[in-house]
């Protein structure tokens, strides 16, 4: 009976990891109510209940991307990556601009944002790749270079949206997975340096916001009441959220809209959470992502295979990235660019592509090798 | 199925990976530390900056009552119809918001049929400025506008009825320079502004004891802070602090007696076209409280509440009379003869002068080179000491004078208080001055004659004193040596009326002077009064044993360019003599005479401090 096969497979999932992420998602849920909250007369924005349906589809996605064999899910790269590639040149023809990138595929009233399922689709292209290629091959340019190539090409056409955030994105997970796939760490740190030196070229290729938000982290107080204006406001918020806050619904600095409305339930929820929950909030946070993310090495480590190595390690590349980048956004410690904290930040496509990346790591972790 | 590859545990790389991700992490804890743990004072001052602003709540100014608790000043409420600028809906742009915020005005304008008071500087200055606290557009409304106001009230957007406190002083011009008035403070320089951002000014107290003592009666300001949002819109109250009321003052003035003082003071019988210029003290020669402090003409204290039109304000500050002037402690004067008792008991002392020494008045006197007359230039014969005291002969003084010579005068001058502020509590009231012969050649470049003595032992010369200074030579002469400084402030106490403060009653000096000499002088006086023949007979009350003497000191008045020879009328006084209650000056800048314009006013304020029946209306024949 497939049946029971699949609810014997459910039990054997990693508990921690889904114990971590539902947590994450109640807190997702909570604190997009406080981001909303105006006061107690003060019309309530809907945004949580659809957070809610999002993660209820989310869930069932999780749960069927577990248990669907992850090598019979491979064995589709080629699909994904086409199918991927098609939905980013659909968006730069028919996709709705919103903050000033052509991000979004609208049907109706919804859209999704193609470039998140594009990462998804790049982590198994890019493990695909490199299991077929044997240990010989992966120590030769050739493979680094059709590697480069592989994530180049939804890259560039990420960067045309343009979402300069998203296609970052892709360049960790590639040099992670190449990394964990024995590369040459010589031939990587020459990739690195070229990326190095061309970078004066890629800044003028940047348009002035964007350049303006790369640089305003260094100096929030250069421009305060523009770009600068959502980094000093976030740090106020975060600063005055000292060791335990100011309590939930009670984050000042969210309600009285210092903190940018329209971006604070995405960009900008682990301000509200440091600000209402102080530092022991803030460490709480981090620390589910530690227990996912080191659940996530400790499955790429028992992975049956290469491939679910690879897999693993090219959703914990993605994760890491994401809460590193969001969470430094909020206290200056990096370029505030528009990446979503994963589970937390409100966003329909997103956590559809945060929990179909556990769903690969479930299913990797399920299906692992057991003696 | 894809054939798995058999695969080798522990990817070396992983761990470099794992331990690349602790740091990352490490680093991000270490971050969210420092910004959320060891910053955080540093983001909490910055949170405050942006988001808290504190309102100053003016207090209610104290009350000030006179010594039988009549009030002389309080407050009233003033009825303002103010404008919430932040309540006029979600505004994005200033033009607009200051646009809607006009439209508003002008509307609420024409439902009350008041002109449009405030202009577009204004309103836009305050959507600027002071965004969260309401707008007044029209201060201080009849009560039928508030009426029609609150009637329509829910029709008019973003408007409040405001009640604010508003100096009143409910006798009008009744001891205004006294009193003084109060004013809108300027922008509080001892309070940092950051503090109270939206700064809501104060009443200052700005003359008389409402300056002197605006410290007991301002109160402490309260304060709001209050959470606004980054378009400076007022989102709610932080807290609130309430402003406690000013102190209450009580004075030693006697409101009945200032009355009495002021209303006498219009009755003196003044030269044909002249206007009333003149002061009047009374004092307690006990202690040296003031029972009345008048001076005329006056102005309304209430005219300097906010609402009063700038004309009026600055045809009081430059009237002709200059009503704010002060005369009873801000000018000072030539005394005249009402200086004679301070010369007669210089001479006393000196040993020069015995009460039988005699002189035979002729009308003038030859001293040196020139002639120096007397007022009556009839001459009054051969008079003695009292009877120039009676008299008021100019002549016997001169002789006298010349004698003691101006040492003495000067020191005994000096004893009584003249040529030196009188201490007075509440404000500095001018020094005048006591010639010397060192005084005249250092500022005259002259030397002391012989006629400067004689001029001086009748109170001319250079001689200068204020009616408060020479109200205090009476006092001393009433309780027989005694000076003490003169005082307004009786006590302060706490609106619940626990005493903060009682004004102590000071001995300022004892006259040097043997009592029986200062007893001699008292007696001239009395007689100066009592007698038929006394200048000061008009000064006289039925059934009042008062003593006292006149004045009436010429005074070359510059005017326009020309010269005019005025007269300083005054008297001098005490009553009841054998145990003195009041000792007063009177003063009348422009008069006839002391016995003729400044005795009926002195006459007049003891019948009624003393409850006689007064029924003089002074004037008759010029009588020094």
């Amino acid at each position: 009976m497939p049946i029971k096969r699949y609810l014997d497979q459910l039990k054997r999932m990693h508990g921690l990891l889904t114990f971590a992420m539902v947590v994450l998602i109640v807190g997702s849920v909570a604190f997009i109510y406080s981001a909303s909250y105006r006061g107690p007369d003060a019309p309530m924005p809907s945004l949580y209940k659809w957070q809610v349906v999002w993660f209820s589809l989310g869930l069932a996605l999780y749960l069927v991307v577990a248990l669907v064999d992850y090598r019979l899910v491979c064995q589709w790269a080629a699909v994904w990556y086409a199918l991927a590639i098609g939905l980013l040149l659909l968006v730069l023809l028919v996709g709705k601009s919103v903050h000033g990138s052509k991000s979004w595929l609208g049907f109706g009233g919804f859209g999704i944002q193609p470039a998140e399922f594009a990462k998804l689709a790049a982590i198994t292209a890019l493990s695909y790749y490199l299991f077929h290629r044997t240990q010989q091959q992966r120590r030769q340019w050739a493979t680094l270079l059709g590697a480069m190539a592989l994530v180049g090409l939804p890259v560039l056409l990420i960067l045309a949206q343009p979402d300069l955030g998203s296609a970052m994105v892709l360049l960790p997970i590639c040099f992670g997975l190449l990394f964990v796939a024995g590369v040459k760490v010589k031939h990587l740190i020459v990739v690195a340096l070229i990326g190095l030196a061309l970078l004066p070229v890629a800044w003028w290729q940047l348009k002035p916001y964007q350049k303006a938000r790369l640089t305003n982290f260094l100096h929030p107080e250069r421009d305060p009441i523009n770009t600068g204006w959502n980094l000093n406001q976030s740090l106020i918020a975060v600063g005055t959220g000292g060791w335990t806050g100011k309590g939930y619904l009670q984050g000042t600095q969210n309600q009285l809209g210092y903190m940018p409305r329209p971006v604070t339930p995405s960009d900008f929820l682990f301000t509200v959470i440091a600000e209402e929950k102080g530092f022991v909030g803030s460490v709480c946070v981090v620390g589910l992502y530690v227990v996912i993310l080191f659940s996530g090495l400790r499955i790429a480590a028992e992975a049956r295979d290469r491939l679910g190595m690879l897999l693993a390690t090219g959703v914990v590349a993605m994760l890491f990235f994401h809460v590193f980048i969001n969470v430094g956004m909020t206290i200056g410690l990096m370029p505030i660019t528009g990446l979503p904290l994963p589970l937390l930040s409100y966003g329909g496509s997103f956590v559809l592509a945060s929990m179909t990346a556990l769903g690969l790591l479930q299913n990797v972790w399920i299906h692992r090798r057991v003696y | 199925m894809i054939i798995s590859a058999p695969f080798r545990d522990h990817n070396p790389r992983l761990a470099v990976l794992a331990v690349a991700m602790l740091a990352g992490f490490g680093l991000l804890l270490f971050a969210l530390f420092r910004v959320q743990v060891l910053h955080a004072d540093r983001y909490g001052s910055r949170e405050t900056a942006q988001s808290l602003r504190r309102i100053r709540l003016p207090s209610a100014r104290g009350e000030i009552v006179d010594r039988a608790g009549v009030v002389l000043a309080n407050n009233r409420p003033s009825y303002d119809i103010a404008i919430s600028l932040d309540q006029l809906g979600r505004i994005s742009k200033r033009q607009d918001a200051v646009r809607i915020a006009e439209a508003n005005i002008f509307s609420i304008s024409r439902v009350l049929n008041l002109p449009v008071a405030v202009s577009d500087r204004d309103v836009r200055n305050h959507y600027e400025r002071r965004r969260p606290i309401p707008m007044p557009l029209w201060k201080d409304l009849r009560t039928d506008i508030v009426a029609a106001f609150v009637e329509r009230a829910g029709t008019l957007p973003g408007t409040d009825l405001i009640v604010t406190p508003v100096r009143q002083y409910p006798h009008g011009t009744l001891a205004a320079h006294a009193l003084g008035f109060c004013g809108k403070a300027e922008q509080s320089p001892d309070d940092d502004e950051e503090t109270f951002y939206y700064y809501q000014a104060d009443t200052l107290g700005k003359q008389g004891v409402e300056r002197a003592f605006d410290a007991d009666l301002r109160g402490a300001p309260g304060g709001r802070t209050i959470r606004v949002n980054p378009a400076g819109m007022r989102v709610g109250n932080v807290g609130d602090k309430p402003a406690e009321r000013g102190n209450r003052l009580v004075l030693t003035l006697d409101s009945r007696i200032q009355k009495i003082a002021e209303r006498a003071l219009t009755h003196a019988p003044l030269p044909a076209g002249k206007e009333l210029r003149g002061a009047a003290v009374v004092l307690d020669p006990r202690n040296g409280e003031i029972l009345a402090l008048a001076s005329l003409p006056a102005f309304d204290p209430n005219l300097f509440n906010p609402g009063t039109p700038a004309a009026t304000i600055n045809a009081l500050l430059q009237g002709t009379a200059h009503p704010m002037l002060n005369r009873a402690i801000g000018a000072a004067y030539a005394p005249g003869s009402i200086f004679k008792p301070v010369t007669l008991l210089a001479g006393l002392e000196a040993g020069t002068v015995q009460m039988s020494d005699h002189a035979d008045c002729t009308g003038g006197q030859q001293i040196g080179n020139r002639r120096f007359g007397c007022w009556n230039t009839r001459g009054h014969g051969r008079v003695d000491a009292f009877m120039a005291m009676m008299q008021s002969c100019d002549v016997w003084y001169y002789q006298e004078g010349m004698q003691m010579g101006v040492d003495w005068i000067a020191r005994v001058a000096t004893e009584f208080g003249l040529g030196r502020p009188t201490g007075l509590d509440y404000a500095r009231d001018k020094a005048g001055l006591v010639p010397t012969p060192d005084w005249k050649r250092t500022t005259q470049g002259e030397r002391w004659w012989d006629g400067d003595t004689a001029q001086l032992s009748i109170g001319q010369s250079f001689l200068l004193a204020s009616p408060l200074q020479m109200a205090n030579v009476a006092a001393t002469l009433a309780n027989g040596g005694q000076r003490y400084r003169p005082f307004i402030a009786q006590r302060i106490e706490t609106p619940d009326g626990q005493v903060v403060h009682q004004t102590p009653t000071a001995v300022l000096n004892r006259l040097s002077a043997k009592p029986q000499n200062v007893a001699l002088v008292r007696q001239t006086m009395l007689q100066a009064v009592e007698s038929s023949q006394g200048t000061g007979h008009h000064a006289g009350v039925p059934g009042l044993r008062v003593a006292g003497k006149t004045g009436t000191a010429e005074f070359d008045l510059r005017e326009d360019g020309r010269t005019r020879r005025i007269n300083r009328a005054w008297f001098i006084g005490f009553a009841p003599y054998d145990n003195p209650a009041i000792a007063m000056a009177v003063l009348i800048e422009d008069g006839v005479s002391g016995g003729h314009t400044a005795a009926p006013v002195a006459g007049e304020i003891m019948a009624g401090i003393f409850k006689r029946p007064w029924t003089k209306t002074g004037g008759g024949a010029y009588a020094d």
